[in-house]
């Protein structure tokens, strides 16, 4: 084919391979994997990657992933157990995401997750597993409010500068339907705390007043391609801390500064 | 049958090359892609939107007396830039200007409308002719300075004289502020009061008079973002049932959806789906079922959806599978992988029908274009090339070779040119004569036999 780009050699072209036990599908599967994971990266890069080709390549991420559950020496036959009932606790992660979303997929071979704890397949399960969070925070960071109510027009806002929003009716923003918790899932909350305390901040009110001290610890801004909140504030960058702490500091900084930001959507 | 002629095989029409608009230049600037192509309802008009944000309109000339055997020209009516590049301060994002969709609005007085969207905003145009300009003004003379008016001694009625015609395209109403993402169909419907609008996961009913708020009739975002495996990839009204529309997915089905049912149609009243055929199954086989275009027959009565590797016609009446499938490119079926790697199984192709119905057409790679006769059954392949562009001069069709042994006039699959695809074709919905685009390049073609 022509193609403007390198030429590579690939494994045989014959994806069409039904029989899950040979070498050939194996390095076929990783081949995928391994392709699939290299875009999905790049395109996180990207600022703003098409929702329609990330959500296929995250698709086929975890069809790859299954496959991988289902290799042999399995039994073959059908019984079809649904994928929550015999996880095995330290794959739960990695099989919430292998499984949510696709209750409906037709599961014609036994799997048997308790197998599935190889050290190579867990891996995988949890790569995928951040890869999906990650990308699943990066399309849209609001988790759905409440449900709408019918015959409501969505009000627009006033002007394109302020952004691609569709509201309902009567609300103001979209983030007053949304808590700090279901943007923070991963916080340490121990963590918070202590560093609040130390930045005597804990009373959760009148956290302004903390002032320019409080800047001088704050982390850097992490880049929006590998972060899901961005938002450009000068005094913010010139501090190192490590990325993990940005959740924390945005917590306390919407304190400080309400409605000012939001998570990419 | 396929008599002696390769000319006349494949279907009983007999395309020529009429036209091609655009730079000839191997550099084909980015802003010159064309993105979109569409008649309007009578073929007159011919409307364009490229990657640049600009819309070119063609309007079909009269016949001329010195050859009348051959239908007119398409020249250039109209040209204005319907959008710019946005930036959103809020996501920090710079939004496209890309016109993703151009439909028309049926004809209602002398002038044209049509609606024109980039990723996130929708735009009313309205295309109107002048050729008549006002004369013997009273308050000012003919530069335009206004006159002395202690200088004015009479009064006088402004005459009409003729000018040159001048074509006049204004904004008439901008439908922003509606979809987080990015929108991929527009469409007009039967009342021509509303339209449709569809992002991934969203599909808004609008007024053509009011600007400032939308119907939300279908929202597929779930409620937990980590649950998202499906998005919308196409939507559109049925062509005369107005309560009546359809959008498809990424997982390959289809959703009929009645707006007399519910306000929000989340639930649909049909659902089309073709069970898959596990002999098939690849890693890609989700990929490659994705619907990239659906579009109602003229009848109504049918829809044809266009997936990476078939075009499929559905009867609305039956939903648990197509009543026809046309494979385009099934030599492609063993090089998935490899259109993986190079985003090419990724590319949105569409597909159109023929004014009565009996054809349809959708393109491919190195600048191929396919058509089927639903009736004889019959395909042919043919090339948008600035080689085959003589006067009149007939189309052959082209053929790519599968097996080992390549034919004469045969292109085997790895010659074939990824970079030149045909996305975006267009019928004239009463007379055989269709618009290809190739890349920065617009094709017509018509049908020899009159």
């Amino acid at each position: 084919m022509i193609l403007k780009g390198q030429k590579r050699k690939l494994p045989s072209e014959d994806v069409e391979v039904p029989d899950q036990s040979s070498p050939l599908w194996e390095s076929q599967r990783q081949f995928v994997f391994s392709v699939s994971l290299n875009k999905y990266q790049r395109s996180q890069e990207l600022p703003e990657p098409s929702l329609r080709r990330s959500v296929l390549i995250a698709n086929t991420l975890r069809q790859i992933s299954l496959e991988a559950c289902r290799s042999p020496p399995l039994d073959q036959q059908a019984s079809e157990p649904s994928c929550s009932s015999t996880l095995s606790p330290q794959n739960n992660a990695a099989n919430r995401s292998c499984c949510s979303g696709e209750p409906s997929v037709p599961m014609t071979e036994d799997e048997d997750w308790g197998l599935m704890a190889t050290d190579s397949d867990f891996s995988l399960s949890a790569a995928i597993s951040s890869i999906l969070t990650a990308l699943d925070s990066t399309v849209d960071g609001s988790p759905q409010a409440a449900p709408r109510t019918p015959l409501r027009s969505l009000e627009n806002l006033s002007g394109p500068s302020e952004g691609g929003v569709a509201m309902e009716a009567g609300r103001t923003s979209y983030m007053d339907d949304v808590t700090m918790e279901d943007l923070f899932q991963d916080i340490d909350s121990s963590q918070l705390e202590k560093d609040m305390g130390v930045l005597g901040l804990r009373s959760g009110a009148g956290g302004c007043s903390a002032g320019n001290d409080v800047i001088r610890y704050l982390p850097p801004l992490t880049p929006p391609s590998s972060h899901p909140f961005s938002f450009s504030a000068e005094p913010l960058q010139h501090c190192s801390c490590t990325a993990a702490a940005v959740p924390q500091v945005l917590v306390f900084l919407t304190r400080c500064y309400p409605g000012t930001f939001e998570p990419r959507g | 049958l396929c008599g002696a002629k390769l000319s006349n095989c494949g279907n009983d029409f007999q395309w020529c090359f009429s036209q091609v608009k655009g730079a000839i230049d191997e550099d084909v600037a980015e802003a010159d892609i064309i993105s979109t192509v569409e008649f309007n309802y009578s073929g007159e008009l011919l409307a364009t939107g490229d990657k640049g944000g600009r819309v070119v309109i063609f309007q079909h000339e009269q016949e001329s007396k010195n050859r009348p055997h051959l239908r007119g020209e398409y020249n250039v009516y109209s040209t204005f830039q319907s959008h710019e590049p946005e930036f959103d301060y809020l996501k920090s994002l710079e939004i496209e200007e890309k016109i993703n969709k151009i439909r028309w609005l049926p004809q209602q007085n002398a002038a044209h409308f049509l609606l024109s969207t980039n990723d996130k905003t929708i735009k009313l145009w309205k295309i109107s002719e002048r050729d008549k300009r006002a004369e013997g003004y009273n308050l000012k003379d003919e530069d335009g300075r206004l006159r002395d008016p202690f200088r004015i001694t009479s009064l006088r009625v402004p005459v009409l004289m003729p000018m040159d015609l001048m074509v006049e395209a204004s904004p008439r109403r901008i439908f922003a502020n509606a979809h987080t993402y990015h929108i991929n169909s527009i469409s007009v419907n039967s009342d021509h009061e509303t339209y449709l609008s569809a992002d991934d996961l969203r599909i808004n009913l609008w007024h053509l008079e009011i600007t400032d708020r939308s119907f939300n009739i279908v929202d597929i975002k779930p409620a937990n973002m980590e649950e998202l495996t499906e998005v919308i990839t196409a939507a559109e009204c049925h062509p005369h049932q107005c309560n009546v529309f359809v959008y498809s997915s990424s997982k390959g089905t289809i959703r009929l959806c009645d707006m007399r049912a519910a306000a929000l149609c989340d639930r649909h009243s049909k659902f089309f789906e073709e069970p898959e055929d596990p002999s098939s199954r690849s890693f890609f086989s989700e990929i490659i079922s994705s619907i990239s275009d659906v579009k109602f027959s003229h009848s109504g009565r049918y829809m044809m959806t266009r997936d990476y590797l078939s075009v499929k016609v559905w009867d609305l009446n039956m939903e648990n599978r197509p009543v026809e499938t046309y494979q385009v490119h099934e030599y492609l079926r063993s090089k998935l992988c490899s259109l993986y790697e190079n985003d090419c199984i990724f590319d949105k192709f569409e597909c159109c029908w023929n004014g009565s119905d009996s054809a349809i057409m959708t393109g491919s790679y190195n600048n191929f274009f396919r058509m089927f006769d639903r009736n004889t059954r019959r395909d042919i392949t043919l090339e948008a090339s600035r080689e085959s562009s003589k006067p009149r001069a007939t189309l052959k069709p082209r053929k790519v070779s599968t097996g080992g042994k390549r034919k004469k006039d045969e292109i085997s699959v790895d010659s074939l040119d990824f970079n030149k695809k045909i996305l975006h074709t267009a019928w004239h919905p009463k007379e055989n004569v269709i618009a290809v685009a190739a890349t920065n390049n617009l094709y017509i073609f018509q049908d020899k036999i009159n």
